[in-house]
Parts: structure tokens; sequence; C-alpha cells
């Protein structure tokens, strides 16, 4: 028996220098910041006040965080695809088509899991409890363990990059080439078993935020009144916990198949394939309104504030929401119509997805007679805003032409839907996750990010994404297969330049938002929120301070109208300051940090990490600790910490003063 | 969690809505008593279903029904006992989110079984015979 299973030197790649390089690279970065931390002496606050951390204003702000790394690495591997299928006419390119299958496969593993599904949740985690009047989630310490399990996810992905391979078979593992027979190496199950961690860190954020959503709201935020964000975050939550199991059972059906020798998805032995993409499909589906509806909630938010207006069609809205989430579990066939299910099933499956548009198309009307009447200030998130309503309009509109079965025949499997789908997801879930970055960061920070290049990322980052994708259109009409290392076809190069170019122009747009960060850390002092409310908000968030204390809310609002804030901010204008007489205050519980999600996700990893590399003592070693933290949290005696009331006076009391300030000087 | 949790939830009470688990006094389903009862009908429906898979005291095809019928039982059983599930006004989230769940539930399964038989059909055409027509695509 081997030590380190089926582990050894020759899983690190010594003979390839760019994932080699790219991997010392990152290992040479993070031991620089750790470096950092210990010699600053930064590390006491960062472990208790962040990774200890179960406030969910935190926990959003670090899942952001983690999304936009991520989408750099994301991005990186775009970058090196495109740049090859320009190069690679008559050519082989400069990568060989098994790193080539790896790239493709990451990217879009790390896009949709690592990049969409964190921003989304973090801006959820951050925004909802705020707009609720509340002063954490249900679960808070749960809360951790979901965070920091989709750290764990993340982390496998990425150490496969140096210690052995990743997935070759795209981002989603189709039977039967992703079973054992056909990819003997440890890339599937790198997948599988980072999903399989990240994805029950999912499932219990989701929980989370329906129990929160469902039990916690503030006195009188009935739900006609809560704000459309909390809608789509109840919508996309209830989704979470509907779809995820399915994703869960699936993949551990392959892994079954891979460890154990049975036959689920097999060619032999009375198993199917088939059914890996019905069942598949059943979770990916809906995984793409998970992602757009807490998008949609954004865009709500943004074009209502930067109108001036509340949002048209309120209810409407409510309606649409929690239809898209009931049609998106009829829908899933659409993704294999060319399988053969026959011309009844593609039929009924092509219509009801093209019902979904009706209820999406319910939502662009709402934004536009928002805006309609209004007096649009044209700031960043609005910018994102309305580039997303051009744009996801094109995307919508290519949908539909691929839920007609017959074209897509022609149309499935090549670019013109690849194009497809980065246009709905990139205007549809990233230009909000940028809109919201940009809209909810001082609340977060308490100072507004930098106006001048959040317009540069903008607007490289539009033309960029125009150029990178209409010509995929192109090529696909132009019949060239995605996942193409190398061709012969000189139509289809020309546009792959242009694709690149667009490529190039994210780039520019990526960077531009790396030095708006910094530029913005800089000159803060400029560009200070000082009394919590920079947009001209209408919701209970911009009632609390930036940044809010870690309680929120010194009292609990009493939410008496829709627009819980507008009300109170009008009445507080006409009187130049603040109308709410001062509270009695009282002694606020608190739940207090607990390491629980850190050393949960430690194990976790060296629990995959062990499965992935048959190390079985590591597997029982990882095991026994997850159970002992467990034991460790359930029989701990302190839950929760006291904020002293006078604490809690002195908070409130300055914010008030502050406020009152910025009324009396007609700033608010 | 604790403390102003349980004030939370009294407060919540008031509001008519109450969570899973929520322990309200006098309700059916409070207690331990409860819980000991429900393992216990759960254990015998466990191993009934053992039973039933191998006895010869039932027709043999109706064995598959019996065990499903079996399995719904089960399920009555936890959704009552250790979740809570009643009727009362008070359970209305969760009486929606149990149907929610039925619903994808049951899209699910009849879903995938009516997709997997046209698909079959596609792709093994019985011997001797036309392949069917819904399949021709
Ligand atoms: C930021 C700019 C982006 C660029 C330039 C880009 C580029 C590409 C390219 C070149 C491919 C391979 C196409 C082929 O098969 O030939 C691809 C595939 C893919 N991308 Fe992106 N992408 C970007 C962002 C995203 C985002 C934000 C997501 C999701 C949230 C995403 C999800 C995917 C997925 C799922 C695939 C399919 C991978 C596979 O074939 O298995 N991409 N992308
Ligand atoms: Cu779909």
């Amino acid at each position: 028996m081997k030590l380190l299973g089926k582990l050894d030197w020759s899983a690190i790649p010594f003979d390839q220098p760019i994932p080699l390089a790219a991997g010392a690279l990152v290992i040479v970065v993070i031991l620089g910041v750790v470096a950092l931390i210990f010699a600053k002496g930064w590390a006491p606050y960062i472990w208790n006040e962040w990774i200890c951390s179960v406030d969910h204003k935190r926990i959003g702000v670090m899942y952001c965080s983690l999304a936009m790394v991520m989408l750099v690495r994301g991005f990186i591997d775009a970058l090196m695809m495109r740049t090859q299928q320009s190069v690679a006419f008559h050519s082989g390119g400069y990568l060989p088509p098994e790193h080539y299958d790896q790239i493709f496969s990451a990217h879009g593993t790390i896009m949709i899991f690592f990049v969409a599904m964190p921003f989304v949740i973090g801006l959820m985690n951050f925004v909802v409890p705020l707009q609720l009047g509340v002063r954490d989630v249900a679960f808070p310490t749960l809360n951790s363990v979901a965070l920091w399990l989709t750290a764990a996810g993340v982390l496998l992905v990425n150490m496969s990059l140096v210690v052995g391979e990743f997935s070759r078979v795209g981002w989603l593992p189709y039977p039967p080439l992703s079973e054992l027979t056909y990819s003997p190496g440890v890339g599937v199950d790198y997948y599988c078993w980072a999903l399989e961690i990240s994805g029950i860190g999912t499932l219990a954020g989701g929980i989370n935020l329906v129990t929160t959503i469902l039990k916690m709201r503030a006195p009188g935020l009935s739900y006609t009144r809560m704000p459309i964000f909390c809608w789509t975050a109840l919508a996309s939550n209830l989704m979470i916990i509907a779809a995820f199991p399915v994703l869960t059972a699936t993949l551990a059906m392959l892994l079954l198949d891979r460890y154990l020798g049975f036959h689920f998805f097999t060619n032999t032995m009375g198993g199917n394939q088939m059914m890996f993409m019905n069942l598949i499909w059943i979770w990916g589906h809906p995984e793409v309104y998970i992602l757009v509806l807490p998008a949609f909630g954004v865009y709500s938010e943004v074009v209502s504030t930067f109108s001036g207006k509340p949002l048209f069609g309120y209810r409407s809205m409510i309606v649409a929401t929690m239809a898209i989430c009931i049609i998106s579990f009829l829908v899933w066939l659409h993704h294999f119509f060319t399988m053969g299910p026959g011309g009844d099933v593609n039929g009924v499956f092509g219509i009801a997805s093209m019902i979904i548009a009706v209820p999406t198309g319910v939502k662009i009307f709402n934004w536009l007679f928002t805006m309609y009447g209004g007096t649009v200030r044209f700031r960043v998130p609005m910018l994102w805003s309305i580039a997303f309503m051009i744009t996801f309009v094109i995307g919508g509109m290519t949908g539909v032409m691929l839920a007609i079965p017959p074209a897509d025949f022609i149309l499935h499997n090549n670019l013109f839907l690849v194009a497809h789908f980065h246009n709905v997801i990139i205007p549809g879930v990233l230009f909000a996750a940028f809109a919201g970055y940009v809209y909810w960061f001082p609340k977060a920070f308490g100072f507004k990010l930098d106006e001048g290049w959040g317009k540069a990322a903008f607007w490289f980052w539009v033309i960029g994404f125009y150029l990178a994708f209409m010509p995929l259109y192109v090529m696909g009409l132009e019949g060239m297969p995605r996942r193409m290392q190398s061709y012969d076809v000189p139509q289809w190069q020309p546009w792959a330049h242009v694709a690149t170019v667009g490529a190039l122009s994210i780039m520019c747009g990526i960077a531009c938002m790396v030095i708006q960060l910094v530029v913005s850390i800089r000159n803060r002092e400029q560009l200070r929120d000082d009394y919590g409310d920079p947009w001209d908000g209408r919701t209970l968030e911009w009632i609390t301070p930036s940044p809010p204390p870690e309680f929120n809310f010194a009292v609990m609002p009493n939410v008496t109208g829709e627009e819980a804030y507008w009300g109170l901010k009008e009445a507080a204008r006409e009187q130049q300051r603040i109308t709410r007489p001062v509270p009695e205050y009282e002694d606020l519980e608190m739940p207090r940090n607990s390491p629980t999600g850190f050393v949960c996700a430690f194990f976790a990893v060296m629990m995959g990490f062990a499965l992935i590399w048959h190390i079985w003592w590591l597997l029982v070693l990882g095991f026994i600790g997850a159970y002992a933290t467990l034991v460790v949290f359930a029989w701990r005696d302190l839950h929760e910490r006291i904020i002293p009331k006078e604490e809690v006076a002195r908070i409130d009391l300055e914010n008030r003063a502050r406020r009152n300030l910025a009324l009396q000087e007609g700033r608010v | 969690m604790t403390d102003h949790h349980s004030e939370d939830i009294a407060h919540r009470v008031e509001g008519g809505d109450v969570a899973p688990g929520d322990v309200i006094h006098g309700e059916f389903t409070a207690g331990w008593r409860t819980y000991v009862l429900g393992l216990a009908i759960a254990i015998g429906l466990t191993i009934a279903s053992f039973w039933v898979a191998q006895t010869h005291l039932i027709y043999g095809p109706a064995i598959d029904m019996a065990l499903a019928t079996l399995a719904v039982a089960q399920m009555g059983i936890h959704l009552i006992f250790f979740l809570h599930i009643t009727t009362g006004p008070d359970n209305t989230n969760n009486v929606l989110a149990l149907a929610f769940g039925i619903l994808v539930v049951f899209l699910v399964i009849f879903g995938s079984i009516w997709i997997m038989i046209h698909m079959n059909q596609s792709m093994m055409p019985p011997t001797g015979m036309p392949a069917p027509q819904s399949g021709g695509m």
C-alpha cells in the first residue's frame, strides 16, 4: 500500500511551464500576503474579525472578494483561449489539446461556481438583513461555514493547477467521457469533490437566507412591503434549496461510478448516460435563474434609486419573480433537444422555454417605465444597468431562437450557443455584480468608489463585451464548433482576432477596476460617505450609517409602508432633523465569532484531497477532525456577546448627530 | 441564537408565524415524547419495508407498490414528527414551502420518466417494427 495513494512526483507538471509558473506565482503572492500580515501584526485582527466573523456583512464582503479574485483567474483562462484561437488556424497554437481542454473546463467551472455564485451570494448576504431591518441572518455560524466551504472548493480547484490536473471534459462532466474508462486521471475527481463541498456550502447558505427572509423581518415589513431585492433573494434561495441537492446527488452518482464501480452512467451494465444530462440540467437550468434573479433585484434597486422614483409595477415584479422561480423548473430539456427525446417532448419544452421570456419581458418594461419620467442620474451603477437592459435583450432573443428545436439542431454545441450564454450571463449577472459592488461599496466601507475610473471600467467592459462575443455569433453561424483547440477554416480567423481584441478590452476594464479600488482607498477622505445615504436611496439599508455598526440597527425600525426609508427621509427633510425620537437603548446580544466555519473547511479540504488522491488515512483523519469540530461547536456554552446599552447609545447618538448635521446643511 | 432568539420567537408567535422547530407550549408536536413516538414509527416502517421486500405473503408484482406506499408514509411521519408540519394557521410558510418542494419533486420525477421513455424509444427501435413516430426526429 502506498502511503500517499496515487500521489507522487509525477503529479507536479514540471514539464509544463505555464501552469507551473502560474502556480508558483500564486503561491509566492499568497506567501507574500501572509508574511505581510504577520510582519505588520495584523494576524490577530484578520483572524478574529474576519476569518472567524459571523457578521453577515463581513461574510458578504468576503464572498464578493473571493468572487473578484476568481474572476481574474477565470478571465486569464478566457484570454488564453481567445489568443489560442487567434493563432491556431492551420497550426497547433501554443496550448496543446490536453491543456486547452483543462482551460475551458476550468474557465467554465470557475466562472459559474466561484465567480457568479459567490458574488451574488455575497451581495445577498450583505444586503438582505440590512434591507429587512434585522441584526443578522437566522444562522450566523452556519453562514460562516457556508462561506468557508465555498472557499474550500475554490482551493481544491486551484490546487489542481499544480498538483495533478483539472478536468478536461467541460464545465459539466458529461459521461461516458467523464467515466473512469475515458478519464482515468484525477481531473474529474477534483471537479466533483470541489463542487460537492462547495455545493453543501451553497445549500446551507440558501437555507439560511430563506429562513432569514421568511422569519426575521422588521416589525411591519410585510411581504408586500419587502424591497424587490429581498424578493428575488427569496426566490433564488428557494431555488437553491430545490436544485442544489440534485447537483450533489448527480455528482455523487458519477463518483460512485468512478470510485466503487457502479454503473449509473456507464456504457455497460445498464448504465444510462442520458440520465446524467437529464439530472444535471434539472439543476443547471434553475441555476441560471438562481444567478440572474438576484441580479434583477440589484437592477431594480439601482434603477429606482437613480431614477428618483419608486419601482414601477412593484407587485407585477413580485409575480414575475415567483413565476420565473417555478417555470425555471419546467424547461431543463432545452439543453438536450438534440439527444433524441423526439418531437413531442421537444415541443413542450421549447414552448415552456419561450414562455420564460414573458415574465422577463415584464421586468424589462418595468425598469424602462421606472426610468420614464424620472430624473435619471447616470452614475456608474445606473450605467451598468442600462448596458444590461440593452445587451440582455439581445441575449434573450438569441435564447428564444435556441429554444426553437429545429434551430437548435443547427446551433447547439457551436459558438452561437457560447455567444448566447455569455450574452445573457455577463450582462445578466456580472454587470449586476459590478453595479451592486459600486452601489453598496460605500455602505460596506464608508467611502464611495472613484467615479472616473468606474466609468472607464464600464466602457472598456461594455465595448470589450460586444467585440468579444458578437463575432462568436457569426462564427457559430459559419459552423465553428465550441471547444476548438485548432481549426482549418480560414473564414473563422478574422472573427477570432476581433474577439481577442474584445478580450483585451475587457482586460483593460478589469485593470481599471483594480486602479479604481486603489485610487478610492487613497482618496477615501474625499470620497467619505459621512451620514450613510450617498445615493439618495429608498430602502432600509440607507438608514444605517456607513459602515453599519455590528448590530446594524440600534432599535428595530418600524415599517409603515412600501419604501420604508423613503417616507422617513421625506419627513426628516421637511423638518431638517431626524424625526424619530431618541429611543430607549437596550443591551444587545450578538452572536459570538467562531472559528467553526474555517476549521470545518480545513477538514473538508483535507477530506477532498484525500478522496481525490485515494489517501485513505488522511480521509479518516479529516473526518474525525470535522466531526470533532461539530461536537465542540454543539457543546459550546457561550453563544452570545452582550453589547452594553451605553455602547449602543454612544454609537447611535453619534450617527444621529452626523445625520442631523447633514440634514441641516441640506445634504441629504 | 438562544436567548435573544427565544425572545424573537415570542415576538413572532404574536405575529402568527412560527419556524419549524420553535417549540410552542401545548402544541401537539411539542416535547420529546413525540420525537420518541416518531422515531418508533419511523423504525417500524423501515423494518416493514425490509420485510415486504422479502416476504412471499404479498403478490409479487405488488411489492413495488407496497414499498412506495411505505416510503410515502415514512416521509409523512418525518414531516409531522420531526419537521412539525401542521395545518394550523401559523404554519402557512411551511406548508407553502412544502408545496413548492412537492411540486419540484413531482416535476423532476415525472418529467424525467417522460423524457427517458421517449429517449429510449429513439435509441432502440424494436426490431422488426417501424420506429415510433414521436421519436423520429
Ligand atoms: C470575462 C470575459 C469572458 C470571456 C472573454 C470568455 C470567453 C470564453 C471562451 C473563449 C470560452 C470557450 C468557448 C469555446 O468553447 O470555444 C468560454 C466558455 C465558457 N464560459 Fe466564458 N468568458 C468570459 C466570461 C464568462 C463568465 C462571466 C461566465 C459565467 C459566469 C462564463 C462561462 C463560461 C462557460 C460555462 C463556458 C463553457 C465551458 C465549456 O465549454 O465547458 N464565461 N468563455
Ligand atoms: Cu436552460
